[in-house]
């Protein structure tokens, strides 16, 4: 009797701390859209946010989107195979990467990279005290320190994904063209013909929504980092475990909205 | 060292990725652009099971347009096509939905309709719209197909497929090889016999050979006229007499042979022999007289003609009558009197002291003559020989059937004068009668000039014909 009821106390415990935690994060969100729409905008420290999150990623960005594209022409060159359809393999690279994988995948890259790095610097910053002196200098740190961070996100993500997409799409026409020998025109007119201008943008908001996340979350657990450097330790696993898992969610169902 | 400010790197950054999505939203989209401007035709179907919006329509395998919308109504799926701006598709075009392969994707294929016919405009509707092949039907035929071949396969496994079966084929298989082993003994065995049948055949062959020689004896010494037969032979028209009647002599004798009474008698009477023989050759005789009459009889035809001219300058009349004789299609004579108003001329030249006076005189009343022979090639017909007591030669022109005839004569022929040129056309009005126009004597130095019209009448006389043919038969 006790030890159900202990396991049904630590139950509605995990609840209500998820709950709780979904809670702060939107009013995170809430008082982050107030912030950046208030004057005067700080442009010198979005455009640092963007340089970290976008231009110092696109070496992971470039290198997974190749050869994912590169092992998604392998792959399905197989299958269609069988069909003696070789020449869907490009619509099929395409398809994968604007809809899916280029979204994604870099939503994951720039988690490991941009979203760990910010809560691990925003963790650093709130227990060395660095966020109390910011409230003191009456310097909001939502509009000082978050608000760059997601406005940077949630642009470059997209930006992000298009050399995502060129890259794998590049990358499967490689393979699929140089090394497999499905013949060219076929391979080119096949992804002109099946993609459609609505998968392109459809993954760049998809890509978006993910910048969002990752940002928010990353800030999120960044900012209420307690208990040191080890706090700030597990707030920047958090942060990426939590953002990755709230990615690959929230895809199935924004793909479930939006095609 | 050279470095860039955080704005330049993110600026350049974003720019490249831009263009990047520029190209590929181009290269994708590259359709939807000079789409948006095309028109609208709309197609009715059947059933359109499997086409999508945006499907592809292809001319000829190049992709003209997409499908719009597809809509219902009536009963019959609507599809809306947008077609590129500068693609005319006549109004007679054919329209129908395929797929790429037997799983592959639906598209609408249109064939292109008859050129110069007017275009289809904005929302207007093609009208030739082909039924779908549907594949359940094909499927659903085929199992039909595999069934019907089970079904034979089945009842063939009952004939051969038993014990039974196999029994009977092989007993078939085993009377054939008898077969054709008693068919080999035969063989072998007369083989002898064989040879000795084709050199008895040899053998006759060569006694024939001698027989024949000796014939040819016989035939050469009959055609010499040696004996009775040669006499016999040598006469013509007995021998082909003969060859008609053997037939029917064969006959007689036959019963005669058998008979051997009365008639037997006779026969082997010197004096009966005699006789008929007499009574055979006068009877050859009359047959071929009869045959030449009647194979000329046929040939020959001869025709009537009487043809009157006025001459208008002139005011007279002139008369011909005519006899064709045409013993051949393309051969004829023509025999004929023509009475001339102008008479008959006479010249005479009387030299008195080295001056020679000419004296020309004309005889109202006499009759002047035509005798000519013709020839006929095709539509053209040249004739010659005198021509109203002159020497003169003409030629005819035939046309639409003969219904039509065109001739010119020239006679007259003398160094002092033009000679005596006639052309006139001549037209079949009904059967036998004709109507003609021309103009006589057209160079004419002696006012002799005139145009004329006549008519003339023309039969062909068959009671003539057999007077002329019926040439008399010798009689003994």
């Amino acid at each position: 009797m006790n030890r159900i009821s202990i396991a049904l106390d630590n139950f509605g415990r995990a609840v209500l701390s998820n709950v709780e935690e979904m809670g702060k994060i939107l009013l995170l969100f809430v008082s982050t859209l107030v912030w950046m729409v208030r004057p005067p905008l700080k442009v010198r420290l979005i455009f640092k946010q963007m340089e970290f999150v976008g231009v110092k990623s696109i070496y992971v960005v470039v290198l997974t989107g190749t050869f994912t594209g590169m092992v998604l022409a392998l792959q399905s060159y197989y299958g269609f195979r069988m069909f003696s359809a070789e020449s869907l393999v490009g619509s099929t690279v395409a398809l994968s990467m604007t809809r899916e994988l280029g979204p994604v995948l870099t939503a994951l890259m720039v988690t490991a990279r941009a979203g760990s790095a910010m809560a691990a610097e925003l963790g650093t910053m709130r227990v060395t005290e660095q966020i109390d002196a910011l409230y003191v200098m009456a310097a909001n740190p939502v509009k000082h320190l978050i608000v760059p961070r997601i406005v940077a996100s949630v642009f470059m993500l997209p930006i992000l994904t298009i050399v995502s997409d060129f890259m794998g799409i590049m990358g499967g026409y490689f393979v699929g063209v140089t090394i497999l020998n499905i013949n060219e025109g076929s391979f080119v007119r096949n992804i002109t013909r099946y993609v459609d201008l609505d998968d392109l943008y459809n993954g760049l908001i998809k890509a978006a929504v993910f910048g969002l996340i990752l940002s928010l979350v990353g800030c999120y657990k960044g900012f209420n980092t307690s208990g040191g450097a080890e706090g700030v330790g597990r707030a920047t696993t958090e942060a990426v475990v939590l953002s990755s898992i709230t990615i690959l969610i929230s895809d199935y169902f924004l793909t479930a909205i939006m095609f | 060292m050279f470095s860039i400010s955080t704005e330049a790197k993110v600026g350049l950054f974003v720019l490249v990725a831009l263009i990047i999505l520029g190209y590929m939203s181009f290269r994708v989209g590259e359709y939807g652009f000079g789409l948006k401007k095309g028109y609208i035709i709309k197609a009715a179907f059947e059933n359109v099971t499997g086409l999508d919006k945006d499907a592809s329509i292809l001319v000829a395998g190049v992709e003209v347009g997409r499908v719009e919308s597809i809509a219902l109504k009536d009963g019959m799926a609507v599809v809306s096509m947008r077609i590129l701006p500068d693609v005319k598709l006549e109004r007679d075009v054919r329209v129908s939905i395929k797929s790429y392969g037997i799983l592959g994707d639906k598209y609408i294929e249109i064939e292109p309709g008859t050129r110069g016919v007017s275009s289809l405009g904005e929302g207007e509707e093609i009208t030739r719209v082909e039924k779908q092949a549907d594949i359940d039907k094909i499927l659903r035929d085929l199992g039909t197909i595999a069934q019907d071949v089970m079904a034979v396969t089945a009842s063939l496994k009952k004939v051969i497929g038993g014990e039974e079966g196999v029994e009977n084929l092989s007993a078939i298989v085993r009377n054939t090889r008898e077969l054709s082993d008693n068919l080999n003994k035969v063989v072998k065995q007369n083989d002898e016999k064989f040879s000795v049948m084709v050199d008895s055949l040899k053998n006759a062959a060569m006694q024939m050979d001698k027989t024949f020689s000796a014939l040819s004896d016989i035939t050469e010494r009959i055609n010499e006229g040696e004996g009775t037969i040669g006499r016999l032979v040598n006469d013509r028209e007995v021998f082909d007499n003969l060859d008609r009647t053997v037939a029917s002599l064969q006959d007689i004798t036959d019963k005669i042979n058998k008979g051997e009474g009365t008639i037997g008698k006779l026969v082997n009477d010197e004096e009966t022999v005699e006789n008929l023989n007499a009574s055979l050759k006068s009877l050859d005789r009359s047959m071929e007289g009869i045959d030449r009459y009647i194979s000329k009889a046929e040939q020959f035809r001869t025709f009537l003609s009487y043809r009157g001219e006025y001459l208008f300058d002139t005011s007279d009349a002139k008369s011909y009558v005519d006899i064709k004789i045409q013993p051949k299609q393309d051969k004829f004579y023509i025999l004929g009197v023509v009475a001339d108003p102008r008479g008959k001329r006479t010249v005479t030249e009387t030299t008195t002291g080295g001056t020679t006076t000419r004296k020309e005189k004309w005889e109202r009343d006499e009759l002047l003559f035509n005798l000519m022979i013709g020839k006929r090639y095709k539509d053209i017909v040249l004739r010659g020989g005198i021509l109203e007591s002159t020497g003169g030669v003409g030629i005819d022109y035939f046309a639409f059937d003969d219904t039509l005839k065109f001739t010119f004569e020239a006679f007259d022929f003398d160094a002092d004068r033009d000679p005596h040129l006639k052309i006139y056309g001549e037209y079949r009005l009904f059967k036998h009668v004709y109507l003609m126009a021309g103009w006589d004597d057209f160079i004419s130095d002696e006012r002799n000039s005139s145009p004329f019209a006549g008519i003339a009448i023309r039969f062909e006389d068959d009671d003539l014909k057999y007077l002329l043919t019926s040439s008399p038969i010798p009689t003994k």
